[in-house]
């Protein structure tokens, strides 16, 4: 028993990463349709900024947390301009702007690489080394209970989820869509960069610890489904347990348990690709 | 006019040449991974092989001709190894240094043995560089992984274990040395209750060392190569309040674990091949600081005592022809900065696995900081 509830804590916090990386993609997703993978080095980022704010520069917790989600935002909102409007406005295929933003992937974890060196890097917790867990679970409730009262209670939230519904017919209703846009690349961003501050004092701050997030956090994103917040949250659970107590108790050898969440994405792709939550009509 | 105009023009081909000292250089190609999995050791063994010849170069070179390195990058991949070994004996390289991966180093051997091109890596250790292929251009100087864990072994023997843990990453160097730990471990009659494996970029390490705590080892040893999931071990460890003492590989020996993992490193014991009290390597890293303002460690002295060795085996082979070197090189006995005091590199009996398998040291972190040698070589 005691080995399980300290599993279940231990599975909340790596979900609630997981959580944050899929709500990222979902914010981009819902809008725009475009898959973006570089919510990963988003993460590493962001785990950089708290490297260089709370490690190097010794600033107050929140001062280095409010620079982290100031400079990701400004980042989101860049990579929308630079990587995906042109393409957009030029009436390139829906594919183009993915292939532009796994190329920005790399020109970001190769700046990172070669701005800071391939060594790992410490991050400190605020809270110390004991309520690490308990911080990212608190903080990624906030997040969820945020973007969830922002869609579902807010006009601005509207009009994001009209323009997920359809995006001429909101045009033409008068809502902005290029801001729409940046601003979906612009929280995304933001909501990637602190599942990276999050995560770091655990894995610490490296060049490519973005990959990895990116694929369980858009496993997260299949299983939970695209339409709804709280898909992300749910997907982000259910595959951290799914790991975490495969590797606990499934009596198969040491290392086959990484091929759970492949396992899940496909079960998901084939069996209910719209994933346990459908979106509202 | 028209001999004054030939003059001209051998005198501006001379100049663009570089001069006769450009052209009577010694070509050393090296092989190094700066964007790969493999880029946190690599990087800083070519550090040190590029301080070396720097080092040598200030002195006069080598027979009186400078050394010059060609560096590639093959990403850490092996595919693309072989084609840079390939391009740097067509550049003119009379001897390799490979610092990637040794699945890269392996593969870049087919093209050593085919073009007869010394080649040596001093920082791989895999224990099968040197018998999957019979090739008799290469050698290894870095560590074997079982010296590694005769090492550890011999150290461990006197605590008495009976049962141990083993846990490591699912890299492929990290599945190596596990493969070589369990062996050794089997060997010496010390079971092996329960393997564990942290996969990359996993977030925690809790199940597995649940697991880990479950079976009640002994000891744990450390296998993984992956410093990010190494720290994940480690707060396992503390956060599931073990108290069970955990032997390492010579991964934990890099330094950044002091930043990284602080507060989880007090008497953990780890294999290293490189002893800071010794005299040779107390003026490596004061001249290293005095030249790079930097701090080396022991990555950076086996590029470093990988190019003086090779400088060295060309001044006995009397230049560079590569056939001679080759000869110069099986002959080689070295003492560079590397190992326990008074070690030396050679290849005796047509071995070419160059690091003695008494040479490496056990040490312990005291505190965050690595501390004393506790124990030397593996009898």
């Amino acid at each position: 028993m005691r080995d399980f509830l300290e599993l279940a804590v231990s599975a909340t916090a790596s979900g609630c990463v997981y959580a944050l990386i899929a709500l990222a993609y979902l914010l981009m997703i819902r809008p725009t349709g475009i898959i973006n993978f570089a919510v990963g080095e988003w993460a590493m980022v962001g785990a950089f900024a708290g490297y260089l704010t709370l490690s190097k520069l010794n600033w107050p917790y929140p001062a280095g947390m409010a620079a982290m989600l100031g400079f990701m935002l400004l980042l989101g909102w860049a990579t929308e301009r630079v990587a995906v409007r042109p393409l957009v406005h030029t009436g390139a295929p829906p594919l183009a702007p993915i292939l532009a933003l796994l190329g920005m992937l790399v020109v970001v974890r190769e700046s990172v690489s070669i701005g800071f060196g391939p060594d790992p890097h410490q991050v400190p917790e605020p809270f110390g080394f004991a309520w690490q867990k308990e911080y990212m679970v608190g903080v990624t409730l906030a997040v969820f209970a945020g973007a969830w009262l922002f869609f579902e209670r807010t006009l601005a939230g509207r009009s994001f989820e009209a323009v997920a519904l359809d995006r001429k017919a909101a045009a033409l209703m008068g809502i902005n869509l290029p801001r729409v846009t940046a601003a979906s690349f612009a929280g995304g961003a933001a909501v990637a960069g602190l599942a990276g501050i999050l995560v770091s004092p655990n894995v610490s701050a490296h060049y490519l610890m973005g990959v990895p997030l990116a694929i369980q956090g858009f496993t997260a994103l299949v299983i939970g489904g695209v339409g709804r917040v709280e898909g992300a949250l749910l997907g982000g659970l259910l595959l951290a347990f799914a790991e975490q107590l495969t590797v606990r108790y499934a009596p198969i050898p040491a290392g086959y348990a990484q091929g759970v969440p492949l396992l899940l994405l496909m079960l998901f792709l084939v069996v209910r690709p719209t994933g346990l939550l459908r979106a509202r009509a | 006019m028209k001999r004054l105009l030939a003059v001209g023009l051998l005198a501006l081909a001379h100049a663009f040449s570089g001069g006769a000292g450009a052209q009577d250089t010694i070509k050393i190609g090296v092989i190094t991974d700066k964007v790969g999995p493999a880029k946190p050791y690599a990087e800083p063994v070519t550090e040190g092989a590029v301080f070396g010849a720097n080092e040598i170069n200030r002195k006069g070179g080598v027979l009186g001709r400078k050394i010059e390195l060609l560096i590639e990058d093959d990403q850490g991949r092996p595919d693309i190894s072989a084609t840079m070994a390939r391009k740097l004996v067509e550049a003119g390289a009379v001897f390799i240094l490979s610092m990637s991966l040794t699945p890269a180093t392996q593969q870049q051997q087919n093209v050593t043995l085919e073009t007869k091109t010394p080649q040596l890596t001093p920082s791989n250790s895999g224990d099968t560089l040197t018998t999957q292929i019979n090739n008799p251009y290469f050698w290894q100087t870095g560590p074997l992984g079982s010296t590694q864990i005769a090492t550890l072994l011999s150290h461990a023997r006197a605590k008495n274990l009976k049962r141990v843990a083993l846990i490591s990453d699912n890299s492929d160097l990290g599945q190596l040395l596990a493969r070589f730990f369990r062996g050794g471990l089997e060997k010496s009659g010390i079971e092996v209750a329960v393997e564990e494996v942290i996969p990359r970029g996993a977030t925690t390490a809790e199940p597995q060392m649940q697991k880990v705590r479950a079976a009640n080892p002994d000891a744990m040893f450390m296998a993984g190569v992956l410093t990010p999931e190494n720290v994940l071990i480690l707060r396992a460890h503390r956060q599931l309040g073990l108290k069970f003492p955990i032997h390492s590989s010579y991964n934990l020996s890099v330094p950044q674990y002091m930043q990284v993992a602080k507060g989880l490193l007090n008497g953990l014991t780890f294999v290293d091949a490189y002893d800071p009290d010794k005299p040779e390597v107390k003026q490596f890293e004061a001249e290293y600081q005095k030249a790079t303002g930097k701090t080396p460690y022991n990555l950076h002295g086996y590029g470093y005592d990988g190019i003086l060795l090779v400088a060295d085996a060309i001044r006995r082979a009397g230049g560079p022809d590569k056939e001679k070197i080759r000869a110069a090189m099986q002959a080689s006995s070295f003492a560079g900065i590397m190992g326990a005091k008074g070690m030396k590199y050679s290849f005796p009996e047509g071995k070419r696995t160059g690091f003695d398998p008494t040479g490496m040291v056990v040490r312990v972190y005291e505190g965050d900081s690595q501390g004393r040698v506790v124990h030397v070589g593996a009898k």
